[in-house]
């Protein structure tokens, strides 16, 4: 048996940390890449969503209803959706304070969060 | 009568077995579990050989890329907040649970206890303080703390199983298990709990590993049928292993009314520190001889009675000496000729593992009648003279059963153990 040299550090590279997420996601983000499309940003998020989900849902994120909340409806503990929102971070390059990730209680307040960060990061 | 702790339940992730029939046939018949290994992707490292824990793979700390196998469950949930030993951990303690005819929602209402130990994963800690001082404190995956510090195991498997009764972790280095298994056996004596979960365990990384190679107590043998041989004039440092083994226990009264299998009785237990020295153990053994002793006394018995002695004996020059003086002082000059092993030559040492792991072991050699061999010894070293050491494991009951551990700083930790009445 081998037991390879692991890497001591998390991800870090965004190749590594959208590696796990499915090809749809992955392509999804690689257009965001070129172009900044804003579309191409909520299967990523979405992907992102059902990474660190506690639990598989039964029906893709994608369908469920924008109200969906995070906690109550998906299982999500608060350290999971930070650990979402860190995600998220290093993959858009944005920030996100403590104060607004208490904010973030249901799908669309996520999407809508990170599509305004974005779009300042743009203009900025 | 006062309460009397007994074993109910074992679950067992370690390098000989991940159930119980495979660990009680690979100590029958003295099978180790060593594999070649290549720390850090090395090969001029001297460290060849590890016991190694099949069927698992933790080749990153990014939890999504560990493998287990399919006979365990491992919630997503739990993964995030887990180190590699904390899924070892589960995997033994839903053994032990299972085993024990419990239904986990049993554990909550505040009668059952957890006592956890572990060192902590240094290969965690590593990973999570690398991306601190990378991003110069700006990010730190929000579950790195609690998945790496020493603590890990208590804290993810308290909260899974929602126990509301005790509550602690144990850091005593090699004597870290037999500490939470001793301070178990109180909590239930003491009539504070009715039931005690026991689970130590330890990552099996280079980390946790090689970090013993900086302080030269690892075997640089390089064949795995021979580099652990406690007691052998020939040994030459212990070989690493890791994994996680998991007790219940309960109050013998709860026990037989809920008609539960008690693999052993709990008859007592003892500690005392060597005074001596941070690594090296006492040159003649006097921490240890004197836990025997206490143990002895706690359970009112005499050197005698004992059968079997389960050695902390890891194959180091230094150790196996002093342990071997420990038990001429205690058994030796009261004519007492207990059968010794080691069961370290077939595991490896498993660090803050050991002691609850061969606990354990004690337990199913009670309970199936039998006592293992000394593994790997061909050339006993002559400090060894009058004890006995049986080249091969006996289809014997062991009567009294005592459990030696000891670690870091001469903290000597001894169980009793008995066939249930």
């Amino acid at each position: 048996m081998k037991t390879p040299a692991p890497s001591l550090t998390a991800p870090t590279t965004r190749e590594q940390s959208i590696r796990h997420l499915p090809a749809p996601a992955r392509a999804a983000f690689e257009q965001f890449q070129a172009g900044g499309d804003p579309a191409a940003l909520d299967p990523v998020v979405l992907a992102i969503l059902a990474d660190f989900s506690p639990r598989r849902s039964a029906v893709p994120l994608a369908e469920l209803p924008g109200a969906t909340k995070l906690i109550d409806d998906l299982g999500f503990d608060s350290l999971a959706i930070t650990e979402v929102v860190f995600a998220a971070e290093d993959l858009f390059r944005i920030s996100i304070t403590n104060e607004e990730i208490v904010q973030v209680r249901t799908l669309d307040d996520l999407r809508g969060f990170i599509q305004i960060k974005v779009a300042d990061r743009r203009v900025a | 009568m006062p309460p009397l702790p007994v074993i109910t339940g074992l679950g067992f992730v370690t390098s000989i077995g991940h159930d119980r029939a495979t660990v009680g046939r690979s100590l029958r018949e003295l099978s180790h579990g060593f594999e070649r290994v290549e720390f850090f992707g090395n090969p001029n490292l001297p460290v060849k050989v590890a016991g190694t824990i099949k069927g698992f793979d933790f080749p990153t700390p990014n939890w999504r890329d560990w493998r287990w196998p399919d006979q365990f469950k491992v919630d997503r949930e739990l993964l995030r907040g887990l180190a590699p030993h904390g899924v070892y951990a589960l995997c033994a303690l839903q053994q032990a649970i299972a085993e024990a005819g419990l239904d986990p929602a049993e554990l909550a209402d505040g009668t059952t206890g957890l006592f956890c130990a572990s060192a902590g994963s240094p290969f965690m800690l590593g990973s999570f303080l690398a991306q601190m001082h990378e991003t110069r404190g700006e990010r730190g995956n929000p579950m790195g703390l609690v998945s790496s510090i020493a603590g890990t195991l208590n804290f993810s498997l308290a909260a899974h199983y929602r126990i509301t009764g005790a509550v602690c972790g144990f850091v005593s280095a090699c004597a870290s298990s037999s500490h939470a298994l001793g301070y178990a056996m109180d909590e239930i004596r003491l009539g504070r709990q009715q039931r005690m979960l026991v689970v130590g365990a330890e990552d099996m990384t280079a980390e946790t590993i090689m970090s013993f190679s900086s302080l030269r107590a690892l075997s640089n043998n390089p064949d795995p049928a021979t580099a652990s041989r406690p007691f052998d004039r020939r040994r030459d440092g212990f070989v690493g292993t890791g994994g996680a083994v998991a007790l219940v226990v309960e109050d013998a009264a709860l026990a037989r009314r809920r008609g539960a299998h008690i693999y052993a009785e709990l008859i007592g237990w003892g500690q005392a520190g060597d005074g001596h020295s941070v690594t090296a153990s006492h040159p003649e053994g006097a921490g240890l001889r004197e836990a025997m002793r206490r143990t002895l006394a706690d359970a009112r018995s005499n050197a005698t009675d004992v059968g079997y002695v389960n050695a902390h004996a890891t194959s180091t020059v230094a150790g196996d000496r002093s342990e071997s003086l420990a038990l001429h002082a205690i058994f030796t000059t009261q004519g007492a000729k207990p059968r010794v092993s080691s069961t370290k030559a077939l595991t490896g040492h498993g660090l803050s593992l050991a002691g609850v792991m061969e606990a354990a072991f004690c337990a199913l050699a009670i309970d199936e009648g039998f006592i293992p061999g000394a593994a790997h010894l061909e050339e006993p070293d002559p400090v060894c003279a009058g004890l006995d050491l049986p080249r091969a494991s006996l289809a014997e009951a062991p009567g009294l059963v005592l459990n030696n551990s000891s670690g870091f700083g001469g903290s000597n930790v001894c169980h009793l153990l008995r066939r249930p009445a």
